[in-house]
């Protein structure tokens, strides 16, 4: 109990040194970038590395987040507030929709219908030119994404995902990942559980949609490629399946590299598939492995780790 | 478009014809399925190998088309079974965890599309004219077969028929029937596993390239031509993962609502309809026409 | 002593494929009863298990839980009624620490009440979530209201049984770095957790030596008189039933061989034979293996 306010500290004290310390406006719409990406990467993390569903969907959620908004912002002059939680609703509309029939089983199901949802939201993006304007994109979006207002639904969301993933639910979840059957029989509806993960995953995921739409203020159906969505999941494998302090590490570090070496473009994607083969060959546990950061550090016994135990 | 018998042939004939390239990139998925119980998203490569291979067989060193063809399937296979040693097989030996094979082989894919785009660049290209037969038969009535269109179907056919005979009637076959009941029982029994898995891949490989041939004369050569290898995941997961039958029902299934919803509805609605059916037949028949659902052991 | 009848299987069939893996049985097992589940390997035993706990359908028969029938209940709602099981081959939640296994189970206690199930019919599950270890959606992502509370007494509830099974010492390990034995036990103590009414133990003693046996023995019948729990044990350690149980049931090929309770004097002949096919069945398996150890972990 001790430990989750001082999760809960740590939190916002990174999330208050994000927000005010002294930034130019570069830097400042990298660390805005940087709000988003974990956003959508905890929401990914949840789910598979949590849960243990893979996607390579979930781009398609963001895409959902950021067309509601921008369009009930622009078309219907909602304030952007109402917006931004009106596209994560219409992520979990779409989330449930996609997981009832796929989530009853377990396999690589969910992972190819994820596949045919990101396709077929992006082609509905594209044609339905009346009210989406199709591939050429939708504009003048109002920028309303401020690095205040990005580092806040950070904080807020970062600080929620710890709390569920240290609770009933958390257990629920990582029982349902490691062992369906021995889950069932202690009396969770595992299909239910991983609903509830998906929701919660297309949540976050539709929310960093939302918030990339203010900041670009222009959005296109091709920002929410199949590419996108591997790099979603890519960045929680890199990580660690099953460590959400891991999740946010290897997000901020792709997100700084991908940043980085944004001009050999053309050798960018051979290096990054060359990276996620070697790094599921040599260190297929990612950056933290299942632990969360405060799991390493040295603590007296007795001190419960949320998750996981020490491992031999 | 209104309805007319002529157009529901054609279309038919269409259909039946773009499902079995379909049902040649399936059943090589759902091999590999079959025995190590993971998406290989890397598919989609080695059916890019395959094209490219024969492209430049046909093209930069003026092989016929025999031989071009014969040396693309050889490469493709030979790029899975590499793919295989070098990247799955250490996985494997680690972790019985298939999410890290599956990352793997969508890392897999990337490389081999994005070391296409760096060295021979990302422009469509095209099979020289000359290469296949490219007559067109009026049957009457408005309804042309192509000869490609009879040419992919009869290929099909025939190699679908070859590995049917390979898994029924020969050792190896047999292996990897039982393999694909269960690999660890096999493998104390005496198969030897590591090369039975490389053979799966070699044939997974060799499947692919001739789907990748058919899809390059159909439409083209490009570096992402893999991805319409989800067109035929999504045929196999109709059809029941892992299940051979099924993939090729399934893509034939595929194929024709897809021809079918271009000839009467309009052409930019085939992929939305592929999707649909995909959920629809979640819904009703989640674990598809012939899938297993045998369970593990309690 | 006249028990109210807990758990009945009537005229139950198992098909599987050509194969007939249980062939018409039938048994009751009364309140507060240890009853031992006995025959050789492949004699349905698991078979019977998995049926009870929803992971199979029988291809007919019917099965009462508390003269509900529950042969059509999924998995979940078996265990919310109030039956809880060990699997023979251990499926712990191994990266996780032996204290979060039981607490995952403890968190799903359920409450039901006979009169309850006697008015909600036969379909509906009469059980309702215990609140004394819920809270809300909300108060677990704001860590706010009940959670502090029902976290603390989950952890104590899981602590109390693991400290039952002898493992409190082991708390933070991860389940899947404890020795064999400590994981059987822990399996029971996770079982324990849901507060069950039935506790279904598979092959407890399977993979141990004589003098963890002997232990296991202790800790079982200490249990079944502590919590008042009816308890139904499979093994084929013939001794170890023959020791511990007042009803014994025997399988053999899918049919029940005898019941102690049925079958007024059991022919010693026949828990002879069934003796003798145990041993005949080790024999085989040995001579196949290699070695008895081989056999004692692997799954029927």
């Amino acid at each position: 109990m001790k430990k989750s306010l001082f999760i809960n500290a740590g939190i916002i004290a990174l999330s208050l040194g994000l927000a005010f310390y002294p930034l130019g406006g570069y830097q400042e719409g990298i660390v805005i970038l940087l709000c988003i990406n974990c956003v959508a990467a905890m929401g990914v993390s949840i789910l598979t590395g949590f849960t243990g569903i893979f996607t390579l969907g979930h781009a398609a959620y963001m895409a959902l987040g950021a067309y509601t908004t921008a369009i009930l912002t622009v078309r219907y002059g909602v304030h952007w507030l109402p917006a931004l939680l009106a596209g994560g609703l219409i992520a979990i509309l779409v989330a449930w929709l996609i997981g009832v029939p796929t989530l009853r089983l377990t396999g690589d199901y969910y992972a190819i219908a994820s596949i045919g949802l990101g396709e077929a939201i992006r082609l509905i993006l594209e044609n339905w030119q009346s009210f989406t304007r199709g591939a050429r994109g939708f504009p003048g979006i109002d920028p309303y994404t401020t690095r205040g207002l990005a580092v806040a639904m950070f904080a807020v969301l970062t600080i929620l995902m710890f709390n569920l993933l240290d609770s009933r639910l958390g257990r629920e979840l990582r029982a349902s990942r490691d062992d369906d059957v021995a889950a069932s029989l202690l009396g969770f509806n595992t299909p239910h559980s991983r609903m509830k993960a998906l929701l919660i995953s297309a949540f976050y995921c539709g929310i960093a949609g939302g918030l990339l739409g203010g900041y670009m203020s222009f959005i296109q159906p091709s920002m929410f490629d199949m590419m996108k969505s591997t790099e979603l999941t890519a960045v929680v494998v890199f990580g660690g399946l099953g460590s959400m302090t891991g999740t946010l590490l290897g997000s901020a570090a792709i997100t700084l590299i991908m940043e980085y070496f944004r001009d050999i473009s053309q050798y960018r994607m051979l290096i990054y598939g060359l990276l996620l083969v070697v790094i599921m060959v040599f260190r297929p546990e990612g950056l933290l492995g299942n632990r969360e950061i405060w799991d390493f550090l040295p603590h007296r016994s007795g001190t419960h780790s949320f998750g996981k135990g020490r491992r031999s | 478009m209104s309805f007319s018998l002529s157009t529901l042939i054609q279309q038919i004939i269409n259909g039946l014809s773009l499902g079995s390239v379909y049902a040649l990139i399936a059943v090589g998925y759902s091999l590999v399925y079959s025995i190590l119980l993971f998406s290989n998203f890397a598919h989609g490569g080695f059916l890019v190998v395959g094209g490219y291979a024969c492209y430049f067989l046909l093209t930069q060193w003026g092989y016929n088309t025999a031989v071009s063809m014969a040396g693309a399937l050889a490469a493709s296979g030979l790029v899975a079974v590499l793919t295989e040693r070098l990247a799955y097989k250490p996985i494997r030996e680690r972790t019985p965890i298939t999410l890290y094979l599956l990352i793997a082989s969508m890392g897999v894919n990337i490389v081999i599309e994005n070391i296409f785009v760096v060295t021979v660049g990302g422009r469509i290209r095209a099979l020289p004219q000359s290469t296949f037969p490219t007559g067109v038969f009026e049957l009457g009535g408005g309804v042309t077969v192509s000869a490609s269109d009879i040419l992919s179907l009869v290929v099909a056919a025939v190699f679908l028929v070859l590995l049917q005979l390979f898994l029924t009637r020969t050792r190896w076959g047999l292996a990897i029937r039982a393999a694909a009941c269960d690999l660890r029982t096999a493998g104390l029994m005496g198969v030897n596993v590591t090369f039975l898995i490389a053979l799966v891949f070699f044939v997974a490989g060799l499947l692919a390239a001739v789907g990748g041939i058919f899809l390059s004369v159909r439409y083209s050569l490009y570096p992402q031509l893999g991805s319409i290898t989800t067109k035929a995941f999504i045929a196999a997961v109709i059809g029941g993962l892992g299940s051979l039958p099924g993939a090729v029902l399934g893509s034939l299934i595929l194929g024709l609502a897809e021809m079918l919803t271009a000839g009467f509805i309009s052409s930019q609605m085939r992929d939305l309809v592929v999707y649909s059916l995909l959920v629809l037949i979640l819904l009703v028949r989640p674990a598809g026409f012939f899938g297993r659902t045998a369970g593990e052991k309690i | 002593m006249e028990n109210k009848i807990v758990l009945e299987l009537s005229s139950v069939d198992m098909r599987f494929g050509g194969v007939l893996a249980l062939d018409n049985v039938s048994f009751q097992v009364h309140e507060g009863s240890l009853t031992g589940i006995i025959g050789p390997n492949g004699a349905g035993k698991t078979t019977v298990y998995n049926i009870i706990s929803g992971v199979y359908k029988p291809s007919s028969g019917t099965v009462f839980f508390m003269d509900q029938d529950i042969t059509a209940l999924r998995p979940h709602q078996i265990t919310h009624l109030g039956i809880a099981r060990t699997f023979q081959n251990l499926r712990l939640f191994a990266r996780s620490s032996a204290l979060e296994n039981v607490m995952t189970a403890a968190q799903n206690r359920y409450r039901t009440s006979f009169l309850e199930a006697m008015f909600r019919g036969y379909l509906v599950p009469a059980a309702r979530p215990d609140d004394d270890y819920r809270y809300s959606f909300l108060e677990a992502s704001l860590h706010v209201g009940r959670w502090g509370r029902v976290e603390r007494r989950l952890r104590e509830k899981g602590m109390e049984l693991l400290e039952r099974v002898g493992l409190a010492d082991r708390a933070e390990q991860a389940a899947g770095t404890l020795p064999y034995g400590m994981q059987r036990r822990l399996e029971i103590a996770r079982a324990l957790a849901l507060g069950p009414k039935l506790l279904m133990l598979d092959e407890p003693a399977a993979g141990m030596n004589p003098e963890e046996v002997l232990e296991l023995n202790g800790l079982i019948t200490g249990i079944h008189r502590d919590f008042g729990l009816t308890t139904l044990v499979i093994e084929h350690h013939m001794n170890m039933i023959l020791n511990i149980c007042s009803h014994v049931i025997c399988l053999n090929f899918g049919a029940k061989l005898f019941d102690s309770e049925s079958d007024e004097d059991v022919d010693i002949m026949e828990i002879a034979k069934v003796r003798e096919a145990v041993q005949h069945n080790k024999d085989v398996l040995a001579a196949y293996l290699g070695s008895d150890d081989a056999k004692e972990g692997e799954a029927v």
